[in-house]
């Protein structure tokens, strides 16, 4: 009966400022904000000199060794210049669309697990999160095209928006296959599965495939850079974007990047698993280096499609074959 | 797809396809285009004027300057047709260096062309590798003339430079990684399948409309018509060689590709016959200042197509009058048949088909389409309206 009261109270009290603080580094510096911007920003360079290689260039050359530090450059850069909101844009939305399309991958990335086998935040259905949260930036590049009244950016957002339709529903179904074959909707359990199992992309090489394709349209690469073709349409969807917000969309861009190349890593190549005495990051890392390299060599060796071709091809080729990854799991195969 | 309704969409005279101001205005039934209308002399320059206004030598420079790309071409049109008011003839040996020079020209201005059409489906990769192997030609220019673009070969009565013994085998190495080259490229064009989405059954140009609409060069051949300068009208030293007219009858994108590429072969084979039967001898004859009176029209298959060159002379040392007809401009009507029909997507890469040169092509005139009128302004009537007061 001789509970102090007090005493356990400035426990807890500590107790919960220590976890605080904890969980604010992890959150904001190591494996959170600050670690995902370097990612971002060391993944633009991987993929920028990558591709440039493959097109026997140079590349970035200049800023740091090899111009590794040329994506911060160019970010700061930005940063100083003049920022413009055009006098006939829809100036809240003009405003906001730039912080959404930053926002979202980077909080996105917080499911995906990469310290350890277990992400930051980790639930029960964070895959169904994914899936909604990949939907909700084409949206939110459709409003930032149709917020400035410009010709180009309004083509450019259409042209989002309609290659959404063809590439969103494959996408979302193959990504069931790895919940399916670990019998879990979060991605943590998945990754868990697979350092129990085998890695998926042995089991699913055909949903690999088809994921991977789908992402390339996600992060409108070639071929799939229809809504910001250059020689068609200027710069598409982000014509009228300068300065801060230019810097935001780039920053997006690339976070978007590494949420891609994570996904990859996590529902196929087995995530970050501790791998003899490497500790999962340097694992996770090694990963999502090839996968970025993987949509750099591909983004490098076809011309662009029309629209109207990306959005047949999708719905002729690329749905069955969703359909028939699944088909195979649900028979037993790859499950 | 179709809404019903007509949207005019401008393209140009400032846009990222277009390396050159042109405009056109494009009215478009949801994706599909169902008229254009060009409109070009944003980059009107005067030089017609200018030949008028300098002497005979001057002016090969300033013929020169016509073009950037095909620079040879004009010249070679130049000079020829002076040649023929003055009634002299270039050294066979020169007109054998004229060939070797047109040919290595073609190469490099078909080599950028496949690069920039690539560049406007989307394929930067085979923009890139095109034009790190264009550099073998251009560094060959370097060699010769000791210029990359502007080589100043031609004068009037042969050329300025020979081609010496220990080029002939630079040149021919040169000529060995080209092919090789080339021959990828052209495998490539054919077989992968992202290109060839975009490039055939789009841009097309029935050979009934071709020669309706005086289509020439390469853009005429892609319509399956066998048209060239250099077999039909020979000059230089085309008449002692023997070559293929590249012709293919799929009237669309990929047949311009196609023909672009097998011509740059053919060019090869050419500059190898020139190089080893070269005739010895001198490489040009002293002119007069003074060109007697008398008027003339020559003609050069220039690398877009056919090229004219109209000259009068009044017996001084400058031309009363200098008419430049570039393919480009006998290319316009046959682009605006192609572009109807087809999508909006498809615009870049079919303007980009007829390998438009807008500096070399732009002409001014005054017309008043509404009362059908056209006039001429001279220079101080023209200062009068536009001058600032």
């Amino acid at each position: 009966m001789g509970l102090d009261y007090a005493a356990v109270e400035k426990e807890v009290c500590k107790k919960m400022t220590a976890e605080t603080i904890v969980s604010m580094i992890r959150i904001l510096v190591f494996p959170g904000a600050l670690f995902l911007f370097t990612l971002a920003f060391f993944y633009e360079w991987v993929d920028r000199k990558f591709f440039a290689r493959l097109q026997n260039r140079y590349g970035p050359l200049h800023t740091g060794p090899h111009g590794i530090l040329q994506p911060i450059a160019d970010f700061f850069k930005l940063l100083s210049k003049e920022d413009i909101t055009p006098h006939a844009s829809d100036k809240l939305v003009f405003i906001l669309a730039p912080i959404f399309y930053f926002a979202l991958p980077l909080t996105t990335l917080f499911v995906i697990p990469i310290l350890s086998q277990t992400s930051l935040i980790s639930f029960e259905g964070d895959l169904i999160f994914v899936i909604f949260a990949f939907t909700l930036i084409i949206i939110t590049v459709f409003l930032a095209g149709w917020s400035s009244i410009n010709r180009f950016s309004t083509i450019g957002s259409m042209r989002a928006a309609v290659q959404m339709l063809g590439y969103e529903i494959p996408m979302g179904l193959v990504m069931v296959g790895p919940a399916i074959a670990a019998g879990s909707l979060s991605i943590s359990r998945i990754v868990e599965w697979q350092s129990l199992n085998f890695w998926l992309i042995l089991l699913q090489p055909l949903g690999f495939a088809v994921f991977t394709v789908c992402l390339l349209a996600e992060l409108q690469f070639v071929p799939f850079d229809i809504p910001e073709a250059e020689t068609e349409i200027v710069a598409g969807w982000r014509t009228e974007f300068s300065g801060r917000k230019l810097a935001l969309l780039r920053l997006g861009r690339d976070l978007e990047l590494v949420l891609a190349s994570a996904l990859i890593t996590s529902l196929y190549l087995g995530g970050s698993q501790q791998f003899w005495l490497i500790p999962p990051i340097v694992i996770f890392l090694v990963k999502t280096t090839f996968a970025v390299m993987l949509l750099s060599l591909l983004r490098a060796v076809f011309a662009r499609f029309r629209i109207d071709q990306m959005l047949s091809g999708m719905w002729k080729y690329l749905l069955p074959l969703a359909a028939l990854q699944i088909i195979l799991i649900q028979l037993g195969l790859g499950g | 797809m179709s809404y019903g309704s007509i949207i005019k969409v401008p393209f140009g005279p400032q846009h990222p396809a277009l390396k050159e101001p042109g405009n056109f205005l494009f009215e478009v039934d949801g994706e599909i285009v169902v008229d254009v209308k060009p409109r070009i002399g944003y980059n009107h320059r005067g030089v017609e004027k200018a030949f008028e206004l300098r002497t005979y030598i001057q002016n090969i420079y300033l013929a020169e300057r016509i073009c950037g790309i095909c620079s040879d071409a004009h010249t070679t049109c130049y000079t020829q047709a002076i040649e023929e008011l003055l009634g002299v003839e270039a050294p066979p040996r020169a007109r054998y260096i004229r060939v070797i020079i047109a040919e290595l020209e073609r190469i490099h201005s078909h080599a950028l062309w496949v690069g920039i059409a690539a560049h406007e489906i989307g394929f930067d990769t085979l923009f890139m590798y095109v034009w790190r192997d264009r550099e073998t030609v251009l560094d060959m220019f370097e060699m010769i003339s000791g210029n990359r673009i502007h080589y100043a070969m031609n004068t009037i009565g042969g050329v300025r430079r020979d081609i010496h013994a220990d080029m002939v085998s630079k040149i021919k190495k040169g000529l060995d990684l080209l092919e090789k080259r080339l021959k990828y490229y052209l495998n490539v064009v054919q077989t992968e399948q992202t290109i060839l989405k975009r490039a055939v059954g789009v841009g097309i140009l029935k050979p009934k409309d071709a020669v309706d609409l005086c289509a020439v060069g390469p853009t005429l051949r892609a319509s399956g018509i066998k048209n060239d300068v250099r077999v039909d009208d020979p000059y230089a030293a085309y008449d002692e060689i023997a070559f293929n007219v590249i012709t293919h009858d799929g009237c669309d994108v990929l047949s311009r590709i196609l023909v672009r590429c097998e011509e740059m072969l053919e060019s090869i084979k050419i500059i190898r016959y020139g190089l080893d039967s070269m005739p010895e001898g001198i490489i040009r004859v002293q002119v007069p200042m003074k060109v007697p009176q008398g008027e003339v029209v020559s003609r050069v298959e220039a690398p877009r197509g056919e090229l004219i060159h109209y000259a009068k002379s009044n017996g001084t040392t400058k031309p009363e009058r200098y008419k430049v007809r570039s393919p480009t401009l006998g290319n316009i009507p046959a682009l605006c048949k192609m572009l109807l029909g087809g999508y909006v997507a498809d615009i870049p890469i079919v303007l980009a088909g007829i390998d438009p040169c807008f500096a070399c092509m732009d002409r001014m005139a005054f017309v008043d389409v509404k009362k059908n009128k056209e006039w001429v302004w001279t220079m101080q009537q023209l200062r009068r309206k536009y001058a600032k007061k």
